[in-house]
């Protein structure tokens, strides 16, 4: 009979059970079993060089595919190090699965090397968070992990695993596989709750659908296509959700930013929120108390949360949205949309100019506009970085599914999310060009990953809108404290191209409008990661800094 | 001239509930910001000026602001302006009657603050 090692069990669960091919990891003792497994089962580790990215990775992964990401992280550091990129996926309502090490078992409470009460720290931040003790029980651990990512709302779970399983053998027949289960949520929102959202939908006037992450998280193309071409309705895809259907889309308001969303908002007398929480991105509902609103969520504590909704649906987008379309009338709302459409450009007016005007210093929305021209809506693009990731998030479109993300500007608000994301983007998608904008600031917590990308050909191109700033904040300190008080946000002209280009990468150094495509066109050229630093003008700020600096001074 | 009595009538508005309204003082409590309000001309023309809670205003037209409304034509301006419905501005952006230069997010929060002292 034949033995096997409890790591190996991994990898082979991970691999012949769950189809899981890829796993992002950085290397550790604790974990060298599991490591071991990759290879003997022939799972891609993309190895990196801080946790934090593996996390991030295996977050955008999941993204990007549709499918759980995971994540390898050794015990004690490679654990803590990680643990921001588990927070951001909780916040995120991310199916991310940790996989880590820790200390062994035996030596509890001896001092051991990396001890740490890892399960205590993560419990917060995870969905479901355990050590396994027996090694013929990994497989069903495993299975319990996916589950409870990929059930109900997703988000991460965290699986601890001791030295003491993985580096002992067991008889490989002796070790049930369990079958994975992935089951849709068959939630379904009582009869009479669809057809008052669809009479409301029908008598109004002023209509608007918003949709979040839970429309990408749904896979709600075919009923959202469905639902928008029959109603008319004018639509906003908003984090992970947007391209759910393609910037590009006849009814797709995307391109008013968040202008648009803003001045429309308190118009629409019907609003269909689907798979969107109303947070502080959307001031909690404040903005439209007139407005009926229908709330689409796959949890039952969204329906109600920050704003009473005047029908809630609970369950999974796409499903709910099935019903409600035979329901509701064809319907031609083109006079309203005309109208929308044309309010929101005359409040853009500047920001479509800056876009269209060659400017020197660049600026930022200059950049996003070349970009733009030169890469085309067939493009992943991912923004990073406080005023950055508005500028990117507003000027870039694409027709892909989660074309465009600004992973900062999720809940946990994290910059240096950019490469992660950008990284797992290429990966996903190795026919396609992705292209990050990534603030300077920003681009400094994870830009040793350039040394990843070209280690294993993740040819990312990566163009820097460098303000010598942690810009966001220097603005809302230059609103505040003044801008001869500026404290810590200044950063200096730095050569980050130089970096990549030492690390053997593709650099270039921009400044003015004319060489942007150009440069861009030696990147792609070159076939190589690639880091264009654009010096920007470092005097210009975003509605967003704005937006956060009255957020957060308003007591 | 009806549209530049306006302007400054609003202007003594602003001044008078930045002391007596205790919800406009909050509100602008913190704020820096410079809204010119004029006709696309520029015949008609003012600066209101928000310092921290210290209102100033001077009439006539300049390129020194954060946000511009940009109306027009006097004559749109002042019905516009007068028009207490939430939708006003809303509509005379989307008829070609009114456009913002700068940072918009000023004009939703200077309308925003309006809308305490209106
Ligand atoms: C991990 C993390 N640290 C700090 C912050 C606070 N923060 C928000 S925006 C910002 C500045 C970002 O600078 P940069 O990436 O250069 O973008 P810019 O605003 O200059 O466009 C900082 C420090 C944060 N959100 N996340
Ligand atoms: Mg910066």
């Amino acid at each position: 009979m034949a033995k096997i090692f409890g790591g190996h069990l991994v990898g082979k669960y991970l691999k012949e059970n769950l189809k899981i091919d890829t796993v992002f990891t950085l290397s550790g003792g604790h974990i060298e079993s599991i490591l071991d497994s990759f290879s003997k089962y022939k799972i891609r580790a993309i190895d990196v060089r801080h946790e934090q990215t593996a996390a991030m990775m295996a977050h955008a992964w999941s993204i990007y595919t549709g499918t759980a990401g995971v994540c390898l992280v050794t015990a004690g550091p490679g654990f803590t190090n990680a643990v921001t990129g588990i927070a951001n996926a909780y916040l995120d309502n991310s199916p991310l699965i940790v996989l880590s090490g820790r200390h062994p078992l035996r030596d509890n409470l001896t001092g051991a090397l990396q001890e740490l009460d890892q399960i205590s720290i993560v419990k917060p931040i995870t969905k479901w968070a355990e050590t396994c003790h027996d090694i013929s029980r990994i497989p069903e651990y495993l299975s319990i992990a996916f589950r409870e990512a990929v059930s109900g709302r997703p988000g991460p779970v965290f699986l601890e695993l001791p030295p003491d399983i993985l580096n002992i053998t067991v008889e490989e027949d002796e070790v049930v596989m369990p079958q994975p289960v992935y089951r849709k949520i068959v939630t379904s929102p009582i009869a009479s709750d669809i057809e008052k959202a669809a009479e409301y939908i029908n008598q109004a006037k002023r209509p608007l659908f918003i949709g979040g992450s839970g429309c990408g998280f749904s896979e709600a193309q075919t009923a959202l296509t469905e639902f928008i071409d029959k109603t008319k309705i004018p639509f906003v895809l908003m984090n992970n959700g947007r391209g759910t259907l393609p910037d590009n889309h006849p009814q797709c308001i995307n391109d008013g930013c968040f202008t648009g969303v803003m001045t429309t908002l308190p118009q629409a007398d019907v609003i269909i929120a689907a798979g969107i929480r109303f947070n502080w991105v959307l001031e909690s509902g404040r903005l439209f108390p007139d407005a009926k609103v229908i709330r689409i969520d796959i949890n039952e504590s969204e329906i109600d949360r920050n704003r009473v909704s005047e029908v809630g649906l609970i369950g999974d987008v796409a499903q709910v949205i099935s019903k409600l379309t035979p329901l509701v009338k064809k319907h031609n709302h083109s006079e309203w949309e005309e109208k929308v459409r044309k309010a929101y450009t005359a409040f853009i007016r500047t920001e479509l100019d800056q876009r269209s005007i060659p400017s020197f210093p660049i600026h930022p929305n200059r950049l996003v506009a070349k970009i733009q021209e030169f890469f085309g809506s067939e493009t992943y693009y991912v923004a990073d970085g406080g005023d950055t990731s508005y500028f990117g998030m507003c000027g870039f479109n694409s027709n892909f599914k989660s074309g465009v993300l600004g992973p900062a500007g999720s809940l946990l608000g994290c910059i240096g999310t950019g490469i992660p994301f950008a990284m797992a983007a290429k990966i996903a998608n190795p026919d396609k060009q992705v292209v990050l904008l990534n603030g300077d600031g920003s681009f400094g917590f994870n830009g040793m990953e350039f040394d990843t990308m070209i280690r294993l050909n993740i040819p990312v191109i990566c163009i820097i809108n460098n303000d010598n700033a942690w810009g966001m904040i220097k603005h809302s300190q230059g609103m505040s404290i003044g801008y001869d008080n500026l404290s810590c946000t200044e950063l200096g002209e730095r050569h980050y191209e130089k970096m990549v280009e030492g690390l053997g990468g593709y650099g270039e150094l921009v400044t003015k409008d004319e060489d942007i495509i150009p440069a861009l066109q030696r990147a792609v050229d070159s076939k190589k990661p690639a880091c264009i630093n654009v010096l920007t003008d470092n005097s210009v700020t975003s509605p967003a800094t704005i937006q956060f600096y009255q957020n957060l001074t308003d007591f | 001239m009806k549209f530049s009595l306006l302007l400054f009538a609003l202007y003594i508005l602003i001044k008078w509930s930045a002391k007596t309204n205790s919800k406009f003082k909050r509100y602008i409590r913190k704020s820096k910001v410079r809204i010119l309000i004029k006709t696309a001309n520029g015949k008609y023309a003012r600066l209101y000026i928000f310092n921290k809670g210290k209102i100033s205003s001077r009439a006539g037209n300049t390129n020194e602001y954060d946000v511009a409304l940009i109306w027009k034509n006097a004559n749109v301006g002042f019905k516009c302006m007068q028009n207490k419905e939430k939708d006003a501005s809303f509509n005379a952006a989307a008829n070609g009657n009114l456009i913002i230069d700068g940072m918009s997010v000023y004009a939703q929060w200077f309308e925003n603050g309006m809308k305490l002292i209106n």
